[in-house]
């Protein structure tokens, strides 16, 4: 340990792999050790410690007398001019959008948990990670539409994949169109509980469940026939963030209904600020989320659209969306009966968790 | 509609701004926060906060005055420059109008130059810039990041560097980091051990392959030029120099010393002036400076630094544009050209 400490030190220093854009593979544990070696507890603590006893430590320690100490707070103290400003006060409309455009991020700033077990400790390393929505290329051309979470260092990996909202995880499979009050029993989720998240080399492969698979598996059954580097194994349940090695501001992988797969960004790790949130339970945290257009019933353009159909005669387009009281309108009698031959998918719209 | 992010269009007035402060304050060569507060307040720097930015940019423009302030303050830039980063850093911290404030990141990276600064700080008793860093963690202004800035792989966006403004770089000191002192005993001790094993193989130690006295040499090839790089820029101080091969054996240290009390002197040589209620303690002069032996001189009233030879081949052959003074004579101007217009304004003010 201490002989390859010194070139341990130099590893864990984070630095640019190509400049401003990402960084070389570093641990996070070892960041978090590193970082708080050279700082002194009280550098990240949260109380506020600005006081007089500070400045007479800082006299103490610098050996200068009290007037040359006095001398520098007068000098460096901030001049608050007292302006009359209320008279020439401008305020600005700013439009609904912005206003809350924001809102999700300031939502949680600063609070802090009513148990103190609760409390994040100091020290703690808070990660903020983008995950990307997964590719659709017609819809989104402009923008990358991400939600981004915080999270603390000592939560595992199944915590951030509980925390990532998908839609593809709440589609219901098959064609419902005899029995339309069957349909909310099979959501994927239930169904399909497999996931992985692709690190550096390493699948992080979720386990929780017995019917879980190892869906990584052919990806490096495939790639040990090809030229690549052998890619390893893990359990997503057992991995911190801490064990963790990983590059800053590099696009990772999180895979899971067999085929949605969304790219993770870690954009920014750091140690716990006394502004920011201190409870942990309200961790993972949201603070952004890209809002997606709900699409509507064709018919009335009210309701949320809730059934797909295709093949049916009674539709104005095809594949056409209904919400469900205007589906079982023109499509089912008073008794229940179908009428007419179609094809009927319940749909979950993409707006669902705005 | 604001019309792209607040970065893109904030970015060059903002540097542009910054460079012009800091630029008065190397011109003022000292260190003082007094003086920095003065140009500070001459210029009305706490205005860059106000006008009515859309709703959420408020945040994202404070964010992006801290990053940007913060690379005054890391190497390559000399001393002073840091300093005036610092004080920058500090002022732009306590002025913003983003609420809760937005803190200054700092990399790890980066903790052991700032280490390193905040050493010399203490060493050349510049207690205000101390004290402002010691204020600034105590205040829960930092956030210990991996990185300076958040990174989210944009690879399609040229990313923007921040472009080193020359005339605030450090003096070069390649030739010192090729030739320290480690390497001059190095290169003796070598010498040494050579002339022995050739002494202990052959009777006549005649044949020299390699040059007799080669540490000497270096070291003297190296003092000479920081002669001449002192005299360059000092216009010939002869004390300097004669002080300087004095100390001939640690060439490092020495280099430092100088800069060091050159730094002090600049900086208590124009004292501040006590306020009024504390006439009856005006600050004196420590005229005692131990340690360095060090002779004092007042300091010489530099109008600027001249520019480097990189700058100055640049402006040569890159050349900008120089701004002349066009006067134009209205009757022959353009219509269009509604520059004719507009008065000049005056540069300097008339001195009764």
């Amino acid at each position: 340990m201490a002989a390859g400490s010194s070139s341990n030190v130099n590893e864990n220093i984070p630095v640019f792999e190509y400049k401003d854009i990402n960084t070389k593979p570093f641990h996070v544990g070892s960041f978090r050790t590193a970082w708080l070696e050279k700082l002194k507890p009280i550098d990240y603590s949260y109380e506020d410690k600005y006081e007089e006893n500070e400045d007479a430590d800082f006299a103490k320690e610098m050996g200068i007398a009290p007037e040359t100490l006095d001398e520098l707070k007068a000098i460096c103290r901030q001049r608050k001019k007292k302006q009359d400003y209320k008279g020439t006060l401008r305020i600005d409309k700013i439009s609904r959008v912005d206003h809350y455009q924001d809102e999700l991020e300031s939502l949680a700033v600063g609070k802090r948990p009513e148990d103190p077990v609760d409390l994040v400790p100091e020290g703690e390393i808070i990660l903020s990670i983008n995950v990307l929505y997964p590719a659709i290329f017609e819809r989104f051309r402009y923008v990358r539409p991400h939600m981004t979470l915080q999270m603390l260092g000592s939560h595992s990996l199944v915590d951030l994949r509980d925390a990532i909202c998908c839609i593809s995880d709440l589609q219901v499979f098959g064609e419902f169109s005899n029995t339309p009050d069957m349909a909310p029993d099979f959501i994927s989720k239930d169904h399909f509980k497999s996931a992985f998240f692709y690190f550096e080399g390493v699948f992080y492969n979720d386990m929780r469940h017995p019917e879980c698979q190892d869906m990584s598996e052919t990806t490096i059954d495939w790639a040990k026939t090809r030229d690549f580097p052998t890619f390893h194994k893990a359990k997503m349940e057992d991995t911190r963030f801490y064990d963790l090695k990983v590059k800053v501001g590099y696009p990772y992988l999180f895979c899971h209904q067999g085929d949605c797969e969304h790219v993770v960004i870690i954009t920014d790790i750091r140690l716990a600020h006394k502004d920011d949130c201190l409870d942990r339970k309200l961790y993972p945290l949201l603070t952004h989320k890209h809002r997606v257009m709900t699409r509507k019933c064709a018919v009335c353009h009210v309701y949320i659209g809730r059934w797909l159909t295709t093949n049916d005669p009674f539709a104005p387009n095809d594949p056409c969306l209904f919400c469900e009281r205007c589906f079982r309108m023109l499509h089912y009698d008073k008794k229940g009966n179908k009428l007419g031959q179609f094809l009927a998918y319940p749909y979950v719209d993409p707006g669902a968790f705005n | 509609m604001p019309n792209g992010k607040a970065k893109d269009r904030f970015l060059k007035p903002l540097v542009a701004d910054y460079e012009e402060l800091l630029g008065r304050f190397q011109q003022t060569e000292s260190v003082r926060f007094e003086e920095f507060t003065a140009i500070w307040r001459n210029m009305g720097f706490s205005s860059v906060f106000y006008g009515s930015l859309a709703g959420n940019e408020m945040r994202e423009f404070c964010h992006l005055t801290l990053t940007m302030a913060f690379n005054y303050f890391l190497p390559p830039y000399s001393f002073q420059i840091r300093v005036g980063g610092l004080y920058l850093l500090y002022g732009l911290y306590h002025t913003q109008l983003a609420s809760p404030k937005e803190k200054i990141r700092i990399a790890l990276k980066d903790w052991e130059q700032i280490q390193k600064f905040y050493q010399d700080s203490v060493n050349s008793q510049h207690y205000d810039a101390v004290y402002i860093i010691r204020k600034l963690i105590a205040e829960n202004a930092v956030l210990y990041t991996a990185m300076p800035q958040m990174l989210t792989f944009r690879v399609k966006k040229k990313p923007q560097h921040h472009k080193v403004c020359e005339e605030f770089r450090d003096r070069p000191e390649r030739v010192k980091d090729l030739i320290s002192t480690d390497m001059l005993q190095e290169v003796a001790n070598i010498q040494g051990h050579h002339e022995r094993l050739k002494a202990s193989v052959l009777e006549r130690s005649s044949i020299a392959v390699t040059q007799q006295d080669l540490p000497a040499r270096l070291h003297s090839c190296v003092l000479e030029f920081l002669h001449w790089q002192d005299r360059h820029e000092n216009h010939g101080d002869a004390d300097h120099l004669v002080y300087a091969e004095e100390k001939a054996q640690q060439v490092e240290s020495s280099n430092r010393a100088q800069l060091l009390a050159s730094i002090k002197t600049k900086s208590y040589g124009c004292l501040a002036e006590a306020s009024r209620s504390r006439r009856h303690r005006q600050v004196e002069m420590d005229t005692s400076i131990s340690g360095t032996g060090y002779i004092k001189q007042a300091p010489k009233y530099h109008k600027s630094r001249a520019p480097s030879l990189k700058a100055r081949t640049n402006k040569n052959l890159c050349g900008e544009g120089d701004e002349q003074k066009i006067q134009y004579w209205l009757l022959s101007a353009a219509e269009e050209d509604k520059t004719a217009l507009k008065r000049q304004k005056r540069k300097h003010s008339f001195r009764w």
